[in-house]
């Protein structure tokens, strides 16, 4: 055989195919760009320049190992089955002289080509939607935001090392399909129709479990500091159980329905149920990535919208007033000294102050155990979910501040939690026990808590002398690292943003040249932060979230499309065999609407599951209202849904049309 | 009693773009007797398949019109045809036409789960048909286990679960090696003598050189036919094939 006769039987066997190849090669082009997309967004370096940028990072990175494994999984189980469909035209091959060694060579010229389109499709798409995507989403954000368009070199060499390393492994595969296989087998395979999927109980039980195992994770899970880790566990978990269970829990389902007779012959389920069992067979796992990839836009979108959203709400608990500076001083009289100095420059500058807080306060971590807090040193590592921060201000500037006026008896305190709740009658810390006389809902507002992860108990003792005593024994325990008093000092203004940043500036050369110890936050100067960073995760929310939904429909149009071929034979026998027109048809709309609309609604299930465990890492970030989140998870649920029905109709009629042709 | 009519059938095709007008059928006339096994020869392109299709109700003639047991079917409306065809007529096909995501015993209760019989009325049905027809050991089984003859018989159990007035057989052996299709003949005779009427459109002598009566068919008439008599297979076959010589070389109508 000449040179040149493998490279073109390969490419006329790829054309001559058409109908099985183009569904194929388009859902690797998209896995390819979604991974390229997803890898260049990690090592964008705009990522460095957003607060938590490390979170973020591994987050990214996490995510695009995901989708390397969904990348790997869904190419390998589409290519399966365009290689069984192919088995026929394999074994006339075979009969008319060619040796398997040589169906291997075509094979490996049809990879090639594959490989080939799909990679600089694939990165083609990557980097113009990567492009268009940057423009399009920071138009509509309208806000300058601190990612940019990013061509990496790192990405793309990724990109085609892993996927060339997919193909490879995928032709292998396919090679050892036509080595195991005589020719007669395959002459036959193309007119054997598709067996019957055989169900796999243990697979099915694991699903359920490794499900419920994420589940229970999603819905205990107390502390924010442990969901990080436990947040990935959980994602880990569902995603396997998601995959189980449609892959081997449905057909065992299905099974179970067929055997009940009582139900299975009866003329709406006879046809539906041994359809269903087909169909999961072929579409199990590209349902699955549907339904992750729908959960992941869900949850990515709707918290980083409830983020965007709720950006003011946070801004005013991480900054109670317009200017605070938490004086870190040895003694009261320089704290005293500095903000004397800060109020001087406030006259001088004309600068007009509507209000004003101040207290002094004692702060430190300590580790809970059962009702008693212990200092640091008792602790056991692990014990870090058991980490608070405790917080105590006397009464009388409890009562000043916050214009009550509630009293305490000796030995007792007024207690506020920030986030999880303190659920003991009394409190122990550095051997004095508490009553807790009153739970409060509200508080003296106090950033550099906020800021911290942890959750925090904000004690008011019943005067300065307690809190003295608490600083003493406090220095006695931790010697060194003990914590030294604070002073808070907040004041707000009705000067213009500007004007407030200006000053700001100075105030912090004033506080530098005098040596004072501190920290000075302006919330005009922080907001502009914020945006930036809450802009960056939403960006990335709707930007992956919109890539997913592509990827999405992509993959349910042709899968609907490319089934539509094999249904038209089965349609025409079930109505020469005396089904009318109307029976098939509400037979297989039945059948697509499952297909259609099962991986939506198991999303649905996830997210709504996820919804504590969500709102507990957005704690995290000071976003408490999980009234805003719960209405934002709704919202795109619904859009989500919106387009989910419109690609269905899309999808439907073309179906309709290829089937009843 | 006559079971089915077929009164001057005429059917023109006229291709898309109204240009050529094709007559498959000009004017056919004949009617089955309740319990006969009536066999319907002719060429490929002689209008074998057209007639069927009308007799079946899948087709409309162009002109003329069927009666079954009296009733014309061009009064069954539309919506109701495919329950007339569950209820009144069986169907056999040259390629099976078994679905491969139901095992036999299931492809065999489709129409009775799409008349909404009950289970046990479906099994009850079943049994008989199925030992009669040699199946019972495989009816777990899917079409893509089974040979081609297995297939063409639970085909057949499929036609006959629902008592229909007529059986229709479109090439029922054509698919079929020499030994089903010998079976299948069989099967067919014995399912005749018990009181079924069948109509079988063929081209192979053997398949009918079995019937009780040959209808030939060609250029859309009937041309000729055959009654068996008392004529054994054997001589019905010679019959048969004398006449299709004699269509062949275009001997005149005679008899």
């Amino acid at each position: 055989m000449n040179k040149g006769f493998f490279p073109k039987l390969a490419a006329g066997n790829i054309r001559r195919n058409g109908k099985a190849y183009i569904p194929y090669l388009i859902s690797c082009i998209m896995t390819v760009a979604l991974f390229y997309i997803m890898v260049s967004l990690s090592m964008n370096p705009g990522l460095a320049d957003m607060v938590g940028d490390n979170t973020l990072k591994s987050m990214m990175s996490l995510g695009s190992v995901i989708i390397a494994v969904f990348a790997f999984i869904f190419l390998f189980y589409t290519n399966s089955f365009l290689v069984k469909r192919r088995r026929k035209e394999f074994g006339v091959f075979h009969v008319l002289g060619m040796e398997k060694r040589h169906l291997s060579k075509v094979m490996a010229w049809e990879s090639l080509y594959v490989a080939l389109i799909g990679l600089t499709g694939g990165l083609l798409v990557g980097i113009a939607l990567d492009k268009v995507m940057f423009l399009v989403i920071s138009n509509i954000i309208g806000a300058e935001i601190s990612l940019g368009f990013f061509l990496s070199g790192t990405a793309v060499g990724i990109t085609l090392l892993f996927f060339a390393s997919v193909f490879f492994l995928i032709f292998l595969n396919c090679v050892r399909q036509i080595r195991t296989s005589n020719p007669i087998e395959m002459i036959r395979a193309g007119s054997a129709g598709e067996k019957e999927p055989k169900t796999k109980w243990l697979l099915a039980v694991l699903g359920l479990c490794s499900l419920g195992a994420g589940y229970y994770i999603a819905l205990t899970v107390k502390s924010p500091l442990t969901s990080i880790f436990l947040f990935f566990l959980a994602v880990l978990l569902v995603i396997i159980g998601t995959y189980l269970l449609f892959t081997a829990g449905s057909i065992a389902l299905l099974k179970l329905l067929r055997k009940n007779k009582r139900y299975y012959y009866k003329t709406r389920h006879f046809t539906s149920v041994s359809g269903m069992i087909y169909r999961m067979k072929q579409n199990a796992v590209g349902l699955a990535n549907i339904c992750v990839l729908s959960t992941a836009v869900l949850i990515m979108v709707s918290s980083t919208t409830s983020l965007m959203l709720g950006m003011e709400d946070t801004i005013r608990v991480r900054y109670p007033n317009d200017f605070v500076i938490y004086a870190d001083e040895q003694s009261e009289a320089r704290s005293e000294e500095s903000f004397a100095q800060i109020r001087a420059l406030q006259k001088e500058k004309h600068l007009h102050v509507t209000k004003e807080t101040q207290y002094p306060y004692l702060s430190f971590g300590a580790f809970l155990n059962g009702d008693t807090f212990e200092p640091p040193q008792y602790a056991s590592l692990g014990s870090i979910d058991r980490v608070q921060t405790l917080m105590f201000v006397s009464l009388e500037d409890y009562n000043r501040i916050m214009g009550t006026d509630k009293t305490l008896n000796e030995g007792e305190i007024l207690l506020y939690s920030s986030r999880q709740p303190f659920q003991h009658p009394t409190l122990n810390v550095l051997g004095r026990e508490y009553t807790v006389k009153e739970t409060l809902e509200g508080f003296i507002g106090n950033g550099l808590l906020a800021a911290v992860a942890a959750d925090s108990q904000c004690v008011v003792v019943r005067d300065q002398a307690e809190i003295d005593l608490l600083y003493g024994l406090q220095k006695k325990a931790l010697g060194d690292s003990a914590s030294e008093r604070q002073y808070y000092y907040g004041f707000d203004t009705d000067a213009g943003e500007e004007e407030q940043r200006v000053f700001y500036r100075e105030a912090l050369d004033l506080y530098a040249q005098n040596k004072y110890q501190g920290t000075m936050e302006s919330k005009a100067d922080s907001r502009s932060a914020f945006i930036g960073l809450y802009g960056g995760f939403f960006f990335i929310g709707v930007f992956l979230g919109a890539l997913f939904i592509m990827a999405t429909v992509l993959i349910i149009y042709f899968k609907q499309i490319s089934e539509g071929y094999d249904d038209k034979q089965r349609f025409e026998i079930m109505q020469k065999v005396g089904m009318s027109r109307q029976e098939v048809k509400s037979s297989i709309r039945s059948q697509v609407l499952t297909v259609f609309f099962l991986p939506l609604i198991v999303a649905g299930i996830h997210v709504t599951v996820a919804l504590p465990l969500i709102c507990r890492l957005l704690a995290l970030m000071n976003l408490t209202n999980t009234g805003l989140y719960i209405a934002c998870t709704g919202v795109c649920f619904l859009v989500f849904t919106v387009m989910y029905v419109l690609i269905y109709l899309l999808t439907a009629r073309t179906y309709y049309r290829i089937v009843s042709r | 009693m006559v079971l089915l009519e077929a009164k001057c059938l005429e059917k023109i095709y006229t291709t898309r773009f109204g240009g050529n007008q094709v007559r498959a059928l000009s004017n056919v006339s004949f009617s089955v007797e309740q319990g006969e096994y009536v066999a319907i020869m002719g060429e490929s392109g002689s209008g074998k398949t057209t007639l069927l299709n009308i007799l079946a109700a899948l087709d409309k003639p162009t002109a003329g019109e069927v009666l079954l047991d009296s009733r014309s079917l061009s009064t069954v409306k539309e919506r109701e045809i495919s329950a007339f065809r569950r209820d009144n007529l069986g169907f056999v096909f040259q390629d099976f036409n078994l679905l491969d995501t139901f095992n036999l015993k299931d492809n065999i209760f489709l129409p009775l789960v799409l008349a909404g019989k009950s289970y046990k009325e479906m099994s009850r049905r079943l049994q008989p048909i199925a030992k009669k027809l040699g199946i019972s050991e495989l009816l777990e089984k899917y079409p893509y286990e089974v040979s081609g003859g297995q297939k063409q018989r639970a085909a057949v159990a499929r036609a006959l679960i629902t008592n229909p007035k007529l059986v229709l057989a479109d090439e029922p052996t054509g698919a079929l090696d020499s030994r089903s299709t010998d079976d299948l003949l069989r099967i067919f005779h014995e399912v005749n003598q018990d009181g079924q009427t069948i109509l079988m459109v063929t081209h192979s002598v053997k398949a009918a050189s079995h019937a009780g009566r040959v209808l030939f068919i060609k250029d859309g008439e009937v041309f000729h036919q055959i009654y068996r008599g008392n004529n054994s297979n054997e001589q019905l076959y010679q019959k048969i094939s004398d006449t299709l010589t004699l269509l062949a070389t275009g001997g005149d109508r005679h008899e």
